[in-house]
């Protein structure tokens, strides 16, 4: 799913705030308390010196103007000019404080995540798609910080400016006050109401929009079949269909957005018509000056704003609670895999390697290993053979220990390997994958991942080893050329050959190869094939291949079929028995021969090109 | 908006392309501009009620307090008529936004509709080459992130200018109207303001983008984290990778906290200015209010609209620097605009019925634009309707490009190909495409539903019926029945994942309903498991019948039945003929098959070895 539909569905969440997590949110606070602190004192003086300046103005015209003063005018200007000085400085700094401590809001959550990401296991990762994890960090985030500095500041400005406008009002004349709070609860019901339309108009305007994007994308990838097919026409009227929904909604969300605030206008209309004939009427009778009347019709104004934008302050803060829980959520979880409370180091895995009995599933019902026994002695090869789907991945992940076995031990050297620590395991372990994972950055600094203290030689020698020395230094920068975002500067081939190099740099005492080689050319598969014979000379090791030379060389081949070892025995063996092996070995070596012959041609090239 | 007879949600946006981009940008607004027009007037209509509540304010003042004659007569009644006025006069100026922001939002959207459909047809129907060279992530940016931001434009600063302007003026001329002098002082610190506004709005833009781009680094370094996380935990690189993440992060919080810096010095500083200048006009109003040069009732009016006058200013900033953005985005989208169309009716015959499939090949040669070297050399050959020609030969041999020849998506350089007779260069290409049909080893899926993927392009209504009885000829049918929601199952990421044979099968089944004389087909089935093979095999066969095809083939086994078979090599055909005769001869092909009968002994010896 894409990172904006994520985004979309998550945005339909919204939460109550429940003290529990309203505890947890103040938290956040509590190490940059006097910011926020800070930026509330100086909002809420800003807002509250906002209704000083119309009381200024009512002045000049009540005492100034009316009574001819200059010196009284001279007065009040310099009041108001030093109210204005004063004003920008609180500006400057409501604006810096929010503003950063918002930024430094999301920049504690986020680290915070990401450092309990890091700890849980492959488990979580294979339950929450990447996009949803990275919205985590990134979307939510953002809303929470947000929720705690401008929602938070939105909240302090209305509610201060209402309550001195309402003060202000009620000193100037309290039965014009009246009046005006009459409207207040209207107003109300139609922002919220307003608000309600537009979002949801504004949420299916992004939906098209997103659904615009999706068509788009496929239109422009499948481009060759849509020609091919003659597709054209039809292809835009199914696009302008998409294309009409996004108007319509887009459209009316504008349109709704552009009656809003007329509407307000009007109704505060009224009030205003209401002030000037009732303050008309007064100023004859009790002397209501003109003065007041400005002034009632600035603080109307200073009422009205708060008001109108609290719904949509309210709409936010809500999305933002859920975010918030979300977040929570994910900090709350706990590792799968942890260190038990008394795991202590291991001093080598080289020993004796043993699954007994062991099940495994990912989901309850559906078992992916059953009753698995095995024994690896210290330097044996081991290959896994079998169908996709067979568990022969499933051995490696327990082997490695992103997961633990359901039932049974894995033993290493006699010993339960959940006695010891992780890191002891997995610092030890080198593992290349079907699909090589590079970093951006240099390809030095992706070899260098293996083993961050290596020197520039050492990194070189690994390389040779991999046989990536010679692609590596065709390059213009050598090993300081950079591999590009993943990676995508490099063919699959290369970048599997970094990453074996990487492996070779980890001097690991296991070693696991999954698949290594299934999606990378024939000379790069020779090299591969090299540097891993390298790489296994007197090392345990774990090899899921189709390649026959490889399972071949194996010492000890595994064929693994619905969770279970359906065969195990080495290549002879394994032939003579007729088996399993034996119709996947024949099937495999025409097609290997016929690659190798240049018969047939293995990789899938579009026929339209 | 009722007023206009909508637009056609199409429009050949060919005819916005020119130098100036703000020409090319009025240009697009074609068919809205009455709409930009009425709304522009509508604002008019607004501020001017905006402003005249204030000179209505005035009169109030001067009534009340002053010594102006109520207009009505008595002083209730007059009051009345003024509450009512300000009502009345708010309902004008609120249903005028209104309209006016209804209409912008109308023009703004209808032109980014028909832009997106544009673009959408424009790129569907662009060439070949263009498609093999341009990546797709570059086109879906400018699609959608520039469509946007020339929307951003119609809506807002399309409108913007005018409304800040017509304020302006309206304003200006209102406060002229009470005083000339105060008018005059009124505008001092404008020029200023601007100015810097504008400085300050692209500082801003920059800084902001700055700090954008290290929120996309830090996104990438996460999503790299986070689909690594195997050579992470399997490295326990833990550490590293907080420490890199940490690094990004702190560096986005650095860069956030200088824009917010901009921010926060700008505006309390324009603030100061605008209040300053407001300052200055009260004092100067007060003066003359106290000079009795104006009316008391002037002063309030004035404090009024002067900030309609200054405010506003500040935000044109924003609007002159956005447009740029705008103007960029249009330049980005007119350089997908200015690509050339693959002509699709350009031809002359339009035969009346299907096509026989009668193919002859005259010394075809052809190259790529910018190569110099010959991809196809000479190619003579003579299919008759039918008839199966298969191809044989290695990567890069010109197999695909040949067929590729067929439905012009490539045209021949040199010698001549006749279809029944007629030069292949006289079919519109949209006919050819009808006639002929190709099924990948690998097919393009679409993410819609099977039954949509199946009748995907056949041009014509087809029933459940067929689709299903076209499956079942495919051997795909069964598959089908299998998924949880059938037919409607949805191909993708959201639906269900098709192995690559089945994606192949899928596309024959759309082939026999698409019911072609030509056919395309790429046949290697060498990746595919035994049983299905055969299956496949069945389905090829059934499709190949009464239809001229051309087969790319990988193995012998494929090729054999062929009524013709083309060895080729670096462009050329190095041998042609059946199997039977093929053989007999010393060549490639025996070469080949000698290889195939080879690996078969190969692997007896092998498997006896072992035991």
């Amino acid at each position: 799913m894409s990172a904006e539909l994520i985004e979309l569905e998550e945005e339909e969440h919204t939460s109550q705030l429940t003290a529990p997590t309203f505890k947890r949110i103040l938290g956040l606070l509590r190490p940059h308390w006097r910011w926020m602190v800070g930026f509330l004192f100086t909002i809420a003086l800003t807002a509250g010196l906002d209704a000083l300046f119309t009381y200024i103005n009512r002045a000049i015209i009540d005492e100034g103007i009316a009574s001819r003063s200059i010196p009284l005018l001279v007065r009040f200007a310099t009041y108001y000019g030093g109210l204005q000085l004063v004003q920008a400085a609180l500006v400057f700094g409501f604006i810096y404080l929010a503003g950063v401590l918002g930024e430094r809001i999301q920049y504690d959550l986020r680290k915070a995540v990401f450092e309990h990401l890091q700890n849980l296991s492959l488990s979580y990762y294979s339950q929450n798609a990447v996009g949803r994890l990275m919205a985590r960090v990134t979307s939510d985030t953002g809303r929470v910080s947000s929720l705690m500095t401008w929602g938070l500041l939105d909240v302090t400005w209305a509610i201060v400016s209402v309550i001195s406008s309402t003060i202000f009002m009620l000193l100037i004349n309290w039965k014009l006050a009246l009046i005006v709070f009459g409207i207040i609860p209207i107003l109300l019901i139609i922002a919220v109401n307003f608000r309600k339309k537009i979002l949801v108009e504004f949420r299916k305007s992004r939906r098209a929009n997103s659904k615009i994007t999706g068509e788009y994308n496929q239109n422009i990838q499948g481009v060759r079949v849509v020609k091919a097919l003659g597709r054209e026409d039809e292809n835009l009227n199914e696009f302008s269909v998409l294309t009409d929904n996004m108007y319509s909604a887009s459209y009316r969300a504008a349109w709704l957005s552009a009656l809003f605030l007329p509407t307000v206008q009007i109704i505060s209309a009224f009030a205003l018509g209401a002030i000037v004939w009732y303050g008309g009427l007064e100023s004859v009778t009790a002397g209501f000056s003109v003065g007041n009347i400005h002034a009632f019709v600035s603080y109307l104004t200073f009422m009205i704003w708060p008001i109108q934008d609290l719904a949509r302050v309210y709409a936010e803060m809500q999305h933002s609670i859920a975010s918030a829980e979300r977040i929570f959520k994910l900090l709350d979880t706990q590792p799968e895999v942890q260190n038990r409370a008394d795991a202590i180091m291991a001093e080598t895995i080289q020993g004796e390697i043993e699954f007994d009995h062991v099940d495994f599933y990912y989901e309850d019902r559906k078992p992916v290993l059953t009753d698995l026994s095995l024994k690896v002695r210290p330097g044996e090869m081991i290959a896994l053979v079998g169908p996709t789907g067979g568990g022969k991945t499933t051995i490696v992940n327990l082997l490695c220990r992103f997961y633990e076995p359901k039932a049974g031990v894995i033993r290493i050297n006699g010993r339960d390997y959940t006695d010891y620590t992780l890191q002891s395991i997995h610092s030890r372990v080198g593992i290349v994958l079907q699909t090589p994972h590079l970093f951006s950055g240099s390809i030095r600094e992706n070899i260098r991942y293996g083993r961050l203290d290596a020197s520039d030689e050492d990194v070189e020698a690994a390389a040779r080893i991999a046989g990536a020395h010679d692609f590596i230094t065709t390059f213009e920068k050598g090993y300081a050329q950079d591999v590009g975002e993943g990676g995508n500067q490099l063919s699959v081939g290369q970048k599997q050959l970094i990453s074996l190099a990487r492996a070779v740099l980890a001097k690991p005492e296991i070693f696991i190869m999954d698949e290594a080689t299934s999606s990378v050319d024939t000379l790069t598969e020779a090299l591969i094939q090299r540097g891993m014979e390298a790489l296994m000379a007197d090392r345990t090791s774990f090899i899921i291949a189709h390649r026959l030379s490889t399972i071949r060389r194996a010492d000890r081949i595994v064929v693994i079929e619905d969770g279970r070892i359906a065969e195990m025995g080495t290549h002879a063996e394994l032939l003579k028995s007729h088996g399993h092996y034996y119709r996947l070995y024949t099937q495999q070596f025409k097609v290997e021969k016929e690659k190798a012959y240049g018969v047939a041609v293995p990789e899938v090239v579009p026929v339209i090109k | 908006m009722a007023t206009i007879a909508p637009p056609s949600t199409y429009f050949d946006f060919r005819r916005a392309q020119t130098k100036k981009k703000l020409v090319g940008l009025w240009r697009m607004m074609a068919d809205y501009r009455l709409a930009y027009l009425a709304a522009n007037l509508s604002l008019a209509v607004s501020a001017l009620s905006k402003t005249l509540t204030y000179l209505l304010l005035r009169n109030f003042a001067d009534t009340v307090v002053g010594n102006l004659e109520p207009f009505a007569g008595t002083l209730t009644r007059t009051l009345v008529w003024i509450a009512l006025g300000f009502v009345g006069l708010a309902t004008v100026e609120g249903g005028f936004a209104f309209v006016s922001g209804r209409l912008a939002s109308y023009a703004a959207e209808g032109i980014t509709r028909r832009l997106r459909n544009f673009l959408f047809d424009h790129i569907q129907r662009l060439s070949f080459a263009y498609h093999s060279r341009t990546p797709t992530g570059d086109l879906i940016e400018r699609v959608t992130s520039d469509v946007d931001s020339v929307r951003t434009f119609f809506n807002d600063q399309a409108i913007g200018v005018g409304r800040i302007f017509l304020l302006f003026l309206i304003n200006f001329v209102a406060i002229w109207q009470l005083s000339w002098k105060l008018a005059l002082a009124s505008v001092i610190v404008i020029p200023i303001i601007l100015v810097v506004s504008v400085w300050f709005f692209k500082r801003v833009t920059q800084a902001y983008e700055a700090y954008q781009e290290q929120e996309a680094k830090l996104s990438t370094t996460l999503q790299e984290n986070l689909t690594g996380v195997r050579v992470v935990k399997a490295f326990a690189r833990q550490g590293y990778e907080t420490d890199k993440f940490e690094k990004d992060n702190w560096e986005k919080f650095l860069r956030g906290r200088k824009l917010l810096r901009m921010h926060s010095l700008f505006w309390p500083l324009s603030d100061i200015l605008c209040g300053f200048q407001m300052l200055g006009g009260f004092i100067f109003a007060a003066v003359l209010a106290i000079n009795g040069e104006i009316t008391i009732g002037t002063y309030p009016a004035y404090v009024g609209l002067v900030v309609w006058l200054i405010w506003p200013m500040r935000n044109l900033g924003r609007i002159i620097v956005n447009t740029s953005t705008g103007l960029v985005s249009y330049e980005r989208l007119m350089e997908i605009v200015k690509q050339e169309r693959e002509p699709l009716t350009d031809g002359t015959i339009y035969p009346s019925g299907s096509v026989r499939g009668d193919l002859v090949f005259e010394n075809v040669s052809f190259q790529f634009e910018d190569g110099n070297t010959d991809v196809l050399k000479e190619i003579t050959f003579h299919v008759r309707p039918g008839q199966s020609v298969a191809l044989l030969g290695s990567t890069g041999s010109g197999k695909t490009t040949l067929v590729n020849l067929l439905p012009r998506f490539h045209e021949y350089t040199d010698g001549r190909i006749l279809l029944d007779g007629e030069e292949l260069k006289e079919y519109p290409r949209e006919i050819l495409r009808q006639q002929i049909g190709i099924v990948e080893q690998e097919p393009f899926l679409f993410s819609r539903s099977i039954r949509e993927n199946i009748s995907y392009g056949v041009g014509r209504q087809v029933s459940d019926e067929e689709v299903e009885r076209a499956a079942q000829a495919a051997a795909i049918h069964d598959v089908i029945q299998g998924f949880p929601d059938g037919y409607r199952t949805l191909v993708g990421e959201k639906g269900v994942t098709l192995s690559g044979g089945q994606k192949q099968r899928v596309a024959i089944a759309r082939t026999l309903l698409k019911n072609p004389r030509i056919l395309i087909l790429d046949d290697s089935t060498s990746s595919v498991d035994t049983e299905t093979e055969a299956e496949i095999r069945a389905a090829l066969n059934r499709l190949m019948e009464n239809r001229t095809t051309f087969i790319i083939a990988h193995r012998i086994q494929s090729v054999m039945n062929a009524d013709l078979i083309l060895v080729m090599d670096k462009g050329s055909i190095v041998q042609m003929g059946q199997h039977k005769d093929l053989v007999a001869q010393d060549g490639m092909y025996r070469q080949i098959f000698d290889i195939q009968t080879r690996i078969d002994t190969e692997l007896e010896e092998e498997i006896s070895s072992a035991q």
